[in-house]
């Protein structure tokens, strides 16, 4: 009985979970698809086609991938030694570096998207790439500090005494050790920031002004513009590289997970 | 081949009211094993700290064949460290982890495999390079960590109580792993550990460190009959202290006050139902068989003797009336 509820309830998640992504499919694959009809009568590429035609779909992708690339990278590397301290040192103040660097988390981007508008305005960075990485670094790095700060958290720092009494470098040891001993939290994180900054909305629209033009920037003006087809392909492709890129470290993350396992 | 000297070391943490090492001074002979004894938080392991250059001592100096490596990089020092854990690095093969510091040196592939080779013969362990660090049990995994630390040739190898992870058995079989081998190559190395018995089955001399400071310093079987002063001879086991001049002692033991101390082994001191010469009134308060020995608590007066007596020994209730012998001849005398 227990076994049937549980059973039941998974599938009702599953389909909640799953439901509006066939909607999303039904509407972008077809045409004329009108009320009394449960199901689309005829299937076609057009609409989809016509997405991908349209110049601004894919600059727009290519935009999104860019900017969330540069951002994971550059959330990580100011993410690693915030982490480190937090995760492996007890100090005076921790408390309040802790609440300082979760405080992008609570406070409402639009308050910190209208602030740094006026700044980026100011310095000239409004309205450009860079401005806009830099916008999206702010909502990452909160995720990318937790997540790396546990890794370290439960990171032992002997491995890297024996690497150094071994007569190891500070590089090699930071490439060849550290950094191989946390990298499942490192593709967590990374997984973590791109994510965060592919979808972000409000601050590109904030910061790029119009003239950085990113998918999600694509997507709101098309659901306002109502046409069901259009934004239902377009938020399949929205949806595509996340789900990509989570297939394609799901394997890795599950060895390493293994790994830890056997390990501890 | 290495002389190692320490000389006068000194080291405190900010936050601690006592320094953790106080003008400690220690040579090790080329190719000699020193045993560093202590309880935890003597300062053992920020020594070990202070050799290999992950810390600074505040003054002093540490050479090795009479030059200083202080102003010596942590990762140029050639002082290998091995500790509880054997900190293998888990993304690497049993041979890439023995390796890792002829990668380092840029050792080519060739010496690695024959270097290896000769590390996993050396530990008794032929032909596990490709097994994977999870597969090791403990005391494989401490044995992989000793060829680790031991085939880039190095000056010195510090030892943080490397067995007290693992289960007797293993313990005492590593004990002789590590002592054959450390013999055969001639490392001179400085073992810290809190368990007596270890300290004195693999080291060539003992240190006893109390409160940042070395109480005593010799071989073993020195300092396990005739420890020097009181503290040396609580750390040796010994429990039993009397005071009295030498005369009186000789002729009859007396817990009254006078300015010697003399010390006696409890596998020396004898229980018996008759007085004689050298020997107290007593009650025995406990009597515990040990198999090869029996352990007695006797209170004598104010005194609580513990003693030990080889099998065949008798049993005594508790509350029995008893004498507790001191034979003269094994007693010694001990500094205040």
């Amino acid at each position: 009985m227990k076994r049937i509820a549980s059973y039941a309830l998974r599938v009702i998640l599953y389909i909640i979970l799953v439901a509006p992504l066939l909607l999303f499919i039904a509407y972008a694959f077809s045409t004329r698809w009108f009320f009394p009809q449960p199901f689309p009568t005829e299937w076609t590429l057009t609409t989809f086609q016509r997405a991908m035609d349209d110049a601004r779909t894919l600059s727009s992708m290519a935009q999104g991938i860019w900017i969330a690339i540069l951002v994971s990278l550059l959330s990580l590397i100011l993410a690693l030694p915030a982490a480190r301290v937090l995760g492996l040192r007890k100090f005076r103040g921790r408390q309040l570096a802790w609440l300082l660097l979760f405080l992008p988390t609570v406070i409402p981007p639009l308050a910190i998207g209208m602030g740094l508008n006026i700044l980026f305005l100011r310095i000239g960075l409004a309205g450009t790439i860079a401005g806009v990485v830099l916008a999206h670094i702010i909502p990452t790095l909160p995720y990318t500090i937790f997540t790396l700060s546990s890794a370290f958290a439960r990171f032992d720092e002997n491995y890297e005494f024996q690497a150094l009494a071994l007569g190891a470098s500070p590089w090699h040891i930071f490439f060849k050790v550290t950094l191989r001993m946390l990298a499942p939290s490192l593709i967590v994180a990374t997984l973590f920031a791109f994510l965060i900054s592919w979808s972000q909305y409000l601050l590109t629209l904030l910061i790029g002004g119009g003239q950085v033009i990113t998918l999600p920037i694509l997507l709101f003006s098309a659901a306002s513009g109502g046409n069901p087809s259009t934004i239902a392909v377009l938020s399949l492709l929205f949806i595509a590289p996340p789900v990509l890129v989570i297939a394609a470290t799901a394997r890795q993350l599950n060895q390493h997970g293994n790994q830890i396992r056997e390990l501890y | 081949m290495t002389t190692v000297n320490i000389i006068s070391l000194n080291k405190m943490y900010p936050n601690q009211p006592a320094p953790v090492l106080k003008d400690f001074s220690l040579s090790v002979m080329d190719g000699e094993m020193v045993a560093l004894l202590g309880p935890s938080g003597m300062g053992k392991s920020t020594l070990l700290k202070l050799i290999t250059g992950i810390e600074r001592p505040d003054s002093g100096d540490i050479q090795f064949d009479g030059s200083s490596i202080l102003g010596i990089e942590p990762n140029k020092r050639g002082a290998v460290l091995m500790f509880q854990k054997s900190y293998l690095f888990p993304f690497l093969n049993v041979e890439d982890n023995i390796s890792f510091g002829l990668r380092v040196q840029g050792a080519s592939s060739q010496t690695i495999r024959a270097e290896v080779k000769r590390m996993l013969d050396l530990i008794s362990l032929p032909g596990i390079e490709k097994r994977k660090v999870g597969q090791l049990s403990g005391g494989e995994g401490q044995r992989v960590a000793l060829a680790r630390a031991l085939v880039t040739n190095p000056k010195l190898l510090l030892l943080d109580e490397p067995l007290s992870n693992l289960d007797t058995e293993v313990r005492m079989n590593l004990q002789e792993v590590i002592r054959v081998i450390q013999r055969e190559l001639g490392v001179t190395t400085i073992f810290v550990t809190h368990d007596l018995g270890e300290a004195m089955a693999m080291s060539d001399r003992m240190a006893l460190l109390l409160n940042g400071e070395i109480v005593a310093l010799d071989k073993p079987e020195n300092l396990f009959h005739r420890p020097r002063s009181l503290a040396a001879a609580r750390f040796m086991g010994v429990s039993t202290f009397l005071n009295g001049d030498k005369l009186t002692v000789k002729k009859e033991a007396s817990a009254g006050a006078s300015e010697k101390t003399f010390a006696i082994r409890p596998e020396h001191i004898r229980i018996q139902i008759e007085a004689c010469k050298n020997s107290m009134q007593g009650v025995v308060s406990d009597c515990v068989f040990r198999g090869e020995y029996v352990e007695y608590q006797v209170a004598v007066g104010e005194m609580s003797v513990r003693a030990r007596m080889p099998m065949p020994a008798p049993m005594f209730p508790h509350g029995e009336q008893v004498y507790v012998k001191f034979p003269s001849e094994h007693l010694f005398e001990v500094e205040n």
